[in-house]
């Protein structure tokens, strides 16, 4: 059966009609159209998908959208204007935390969460709240760095390098 | 040589903006009209003959648009490799017989998943279920009563369900082991492993009505895949485009052609539509490529100094049920052995046994983490056995610079004395070596033995393999900027970032004036892909020379505008100046404009290509490893520091230490990076990560049960460059491999490590806490008896 929902993303509002089992990333990616949000597993064990939902991160590939009916939801793409990137996705860069990135958008929406209600995060902290999301590329050390370094820099892409 | 401005440093990697703004497109993220959904149907037994295929019920299903069999197409069988010795031998949907679960019968396009589910389900399959093998001493003893295939036709060996062998020798083996005073046997094994690629297998293809297929694919390397989509579809080459999408990972787990994306392309080809394919996680874990597990037998003989007199070895790899690539391990297995250490005689076999599991692919290393687990185990071994510092016996037989490879290559400026001494130096090893049983309690009742071990490992950097050359384009625009095209495809490693900075160093411009043009093969010119270790070398040095083709004509533009000679000429900041006197200049913008008003009309257009070993005519045989292999080699040494708990088996790796000669890097941070995720990747090898089978289904196929490195599983990973080659601009460079070398020295490090703290020596992988515990109890029993 399907059903109206409205889900507010990123500070627009979206009116959508969905059957009741359609996922919160499906909403997200075919019917609203913003790509930013990936899908590594589609089944809750990779972390690719993290939204924030209302605040919170969730995985979009184990939520149903009916159930975000009337919520704020925050995607990649409202992180920032995606022109100048917020102090984490910028740490992300400086710090060599993305290689294929494809589970950047999720780590940095779980740290983007960490950040907000813990602007100090210590390392244990870091670790605890990206733990379901998984990378192959970085083994954690530079996504530590990024992470920990934005919550105490707010210098820019300018400042290239680090030897 | 003057200063450099951007190669050899650590600029920020330019997709970085995209791929942290969810900007960067990948394959799924590409939306058409009309675009249809492709599954496949897949052999449920590891072994069976299909009687028959009946689709009619699917076909009548409302939103079914295509069904495709092994009869709908050419015919035309694919492999990993594809030489007369060893011929294709996949189809690309099954034709009377499957030979392992997840094998491809029969491909639906339909309107969305739903009704995709449904037809699939649909479609009955009659079996004639057969007897299989899985397990490779069944699979290869004389008497097994299950044939995969038939023998290869030229090994004579009385085994069963040999799918390749490589072997060689040097020097007389036999009177090698008579001059020996020690001769020492072992035996290890490496069990299977997947890449956990975060991006799933996905390919998209329109076939649109401009007589072109339009592809989209998740690959390592656009040119190849081209080549095969066109020999199975029969197609020309020209009239393929698979187009530019990031690709979240790979780790040599995307290069074969995969069925899916024949049958995207059959499909779109026989609807008129766009259809997309993309693999469940599930369906990747059960039926696509996993790693090579590897069985490694060693006899090796040494005087009383060390010196190694003679090896024998023999290898044996579990290729599944085809070919895959397994028959090129056993041959990379060889080459794996033989670089580190000098061996004056020696003998080596490689067998590759087919079973009914899914068949191999490549995993970053391809056979390199397996090959020196053992030898780096066994070379310890042998040390303690000669009462001999471990580091002693390995500067005793590492090669040294200009040293030529008994297969007649050549080490160049190989840095491994160099990397054996600074990794003892800097992580203090020999003092803090047999020191470490110090056992710290965490309680009392669980004490934690810390430990130190070395490994060494040398890896190959480009290699002749198709389409053996990479080809660059740099052109200029009327601002004095560039385009670069180029066929290297991203998929992690940071390829566009390293060539804008050689494009950059060059012509001495900035990143920002550097657009990239990648991985297109219709718009970008061939390329060796990420998937031979040699993009930074072969593409980068194709891209030297395209940008260096630019900076020639910039030049002799320039010094007939200004009437100066171009040796006293100058390039900075989008200019070409007088070196002597500076405020005589003409900007990349009026040279541009100059170039084509007197040129006649030339836009500035560079070209180069790049081809390593450029007078051999094909890569080394892999039945007898004849011919040159690769002109670059890179070599390492890692350093584990570990902490067992001898309460519950666990191990943490708490260091790691990379010491490795890369030549020289061209970015120093994205260098570290592929070290890092490398140590990552080992420790997941050494610790976690085991795909479970059994009769040739997966029993983890997921990531819940697969348990792969998270946040919580990090190593701190320190790196010490060992600099042997360096970059000039106008001339050629020699970088060395660093993608996928350094997962090898770090396992064998690992495991001497264990020995170190707890006396227990490692023979298999992975080195899981029942396996500790089971082997601490055996020690501590053997210490009873005595």
């Amino acid at each position: 059966m399907k059903q109206a929902i409205e889900l507010i993303i990123n500070g627009e509002t979206h009116d959508l009609f969905v059957a009741s089992n359609v996922t919160l990333v499906e909403a997200i990616r075919d019917n609203v159209g913003l790509l930013g949000t990936k899908v590594g597993c589609d089944m809750g064990t990779c972390g690719a998908c993290t939204v924030l939902l209302e605040g919170k991160p969730i995985l979009s590939c184990i939520t149903l959208a009916v159930e975000c009916n009337g919520k704020e939801i925050t995607t990649i793409e409202g992180v920032s204007d995606g022109v100048t990137l917020s102090n984490l996705q910028e740490a992300f860069v400086r710090k060599g935390g993305v290689q294929c990135g494809f589970c950047t958008p999720g780590m940095i929406l779980s740290g983007t969460a960490l950040l907000k209600k813990n602007s100090k995060p210590k390392v244990d902290e870091v670790a605890k709240a990206l733990e379901g999301n998984l990378c192959r590329c970085t083994g954690y050390n530079r996504i530590i760095d990024a992470v920990l370094d934005a919550s105490v820099s707010t210098s820019h892409l300018q400042d290239q390098g680090e030897k | 040589m003057g200063e450099l401005k951007l190669v050899g440093k650590s600029l920020l990697r330019i997709d970085g903006p995209d791929k942290t703004t969810g900007k960067a497109k990948y394959t799924a993220d590409r939306k058409l009209p009309g675009m249809l959904v492709g599954g496949i149907l897949r052999s449920p037994h590891p072994h069976a003959k299909i009687l028959n295929i009946n689709t009619e019920k699917a076909e009548k299903l409302l939103g079914v648009k295509a069904i495709i069999s092994g009869s709908d197409t050419r015919g035309v069988k694919h492999g990993f490799v594809e030489t007369p010795r060893y011929p294709p031998d996949q189809n690309i949907l099954a034709d009377d017989v499957v030979r392992h679960v997840g094998e491809e019968i029969v491909a639906v396009a339909a309107t969305n998943y739903k009704v995709l589910n449904d037809a699939l389900n649909l479609i009955e399959v009659t079996y004639e279920v057969l007897p299989a093998v899985f397990d490779v001493a069944e699979a290869m003893h004389p008497d097994c009563k299950v044939q995969i295939h038939p023998n290869h036709p030229k090994v004579k060996d009385d085994f069963c369900n040999i799918a390749g062998k490589t072997e060689t020798q040097w020097g007389d083996i036999e009177e090698g082991f008579k001059q020996a005073d020690l001769i020492c046997v072992d035996r290890f094994e490496s069990h299977l492993r997947t890449h956990g690629y975060l991006e799933p297998q996905t390919a998209i293809a329109d076939y649109g009505g401009d007589g072109t297929l339009h592809m989209w694919i998740s690959s390592m390397g656009h040119f190849v895949k081209r080549k095969k989509l066109a020999s199975t579809l029969g197609m020309p080459e020209g009239s393929i485009q698979i187009h530019k999408a990031y690709v979240g990972g790979a780790f040599g787990g995307k290069i074969d052609l995969f069925s899916h994306e024949y049958c995207a392309a059959a499909l779109s080809i026989k609807t008129g539509r766009p259809v997309k394919f993309v693999a469940t996680r599930e369906e990747i874990f059960t039926a696509y490529r996993h790693g090579q597990p590897l069985i490694s037998e060693i006899k090796t003989g040494v005087k009383k100094d060390g010196t190694i007199v003679a090896q024998q070895l023999r290898m044996i790899n579990n290729a599944g049920a085809y070919k895959g690539s397994g028959v090129v391990v056993i041959f990379l297995a060889w080459g794996f052995v033989m670089l580190p250490y000098r061996v004056k005689n020696f003998k080596y076999e490689g067998y590759s046994i087919f079973t009914n599991n899914p068949p191999r692919a490549p995993l970053r290393g391809h056979g390199a983490p397996q090959v020196r687990f053992a030898l780096e185990s066994h070379m310890d071994i042998i040390a303690e056995k000669l009462k001999m510092d471990p580091i002693a016996l390995r500067l005793k037989n590492a090669r040294i610079p200009g040293e030529e490879l008994p297969n007649g290559d050549n080490v160049h400026n190989c840095g491994l004395q160099a990397c054996i001494q600074k990794a003892v130096s800097k992580t203090d090893f020999s003092k803090r070596r047999h020191c470490f049983p110090n056992t710290e309690k965490i309680s009392a009742h669980r004490p934690i033995k810390h430990g130190i071990g070395l490994g060494v490992s040398s890896y190959f950097g480009g290699s002749l393999i198709y389409p053996n050359s990479s080809s660059a384009i740099v052109k200029m625009n009327d601002d004095g900027s560039v385009d670069l095209l180029t066929g290297a495809i991203e998929l992690g490693q940071g390829s566009e970032t390293v060539l804008c900075q050689i494009v950059g160093e060059e012509l001495q411009l900035e990143l920002e004036d550097i657009r990239i043009i990648s991985s297109d093969t219709a718009t970008t010119p061939q390329d060796i892909g990420a998937w031979i270790s040699g993009m930074t070398y072969v593409t980068g040095n194709a891209v030297r020379e395209a940008a260096g083709g630019v900076r020639e004509k910039i030049l002799q533009v320039a010094a007939e505008q200004l009437n100066e000679r171009v040796e006293n000429l100058k390039l900075e900041n989008k200019s070409v100046l007088v070196a002597a006197d500076p405020a005589q200049r003409i900007s990349y913008r009026d040279v541009f404009n100059a170039s084509i008003a007197n040129s006649r009309g030339d836009t500035i257009i560079g070209k180069g290509h790049w081809r390593t070993m450029r007078d051999e005519p094909f890569h080394p045989s892999l039945a007898t490893t004849k011919g040159r292999w690769s002109e670059n080699y890179a070599f390492s040494v890692q350093v584990a520091e570990v902490a067992v708990d001898t309460e519950t088996g666990e191990i943490k790796l708490l260091k790691a230490t990379t010491v490795h000669d890369c030549g020289f890097p061209i970015n120093p941070q994205l260098v570290k990076g592929q070290i890092d995720g490398q140590v990552s990747l080992a420790l997941g090898h050494a610790f976690m990560e085991d795909v479970m089978m059994k009769n040739g289904y997966t029993l983890n196929p997921t990531w819940l049960d697969y348990r792969m490195p998270l946040i919580h599983n990090v190593a701190d990973s320190k790196e010490v460059d060992v600099i042997t080659e360096s970059y000039q601009v106008g001339r050629s460079f020699r970088t060395k491999e660093v993608g996928e070398g350094l997962v090898s020295a770090i396992l064998a490090a690992i495991a001497n490590a264990i020995y170190d703290a707890t006396g227990l020596r490692m023979y298999t992988t992975p080195f899981s806490p029942e396996k500790v515990l089971k082997g601490l109890k055996l020690l501590d029993e053997n210490k009873g008896l005595r």
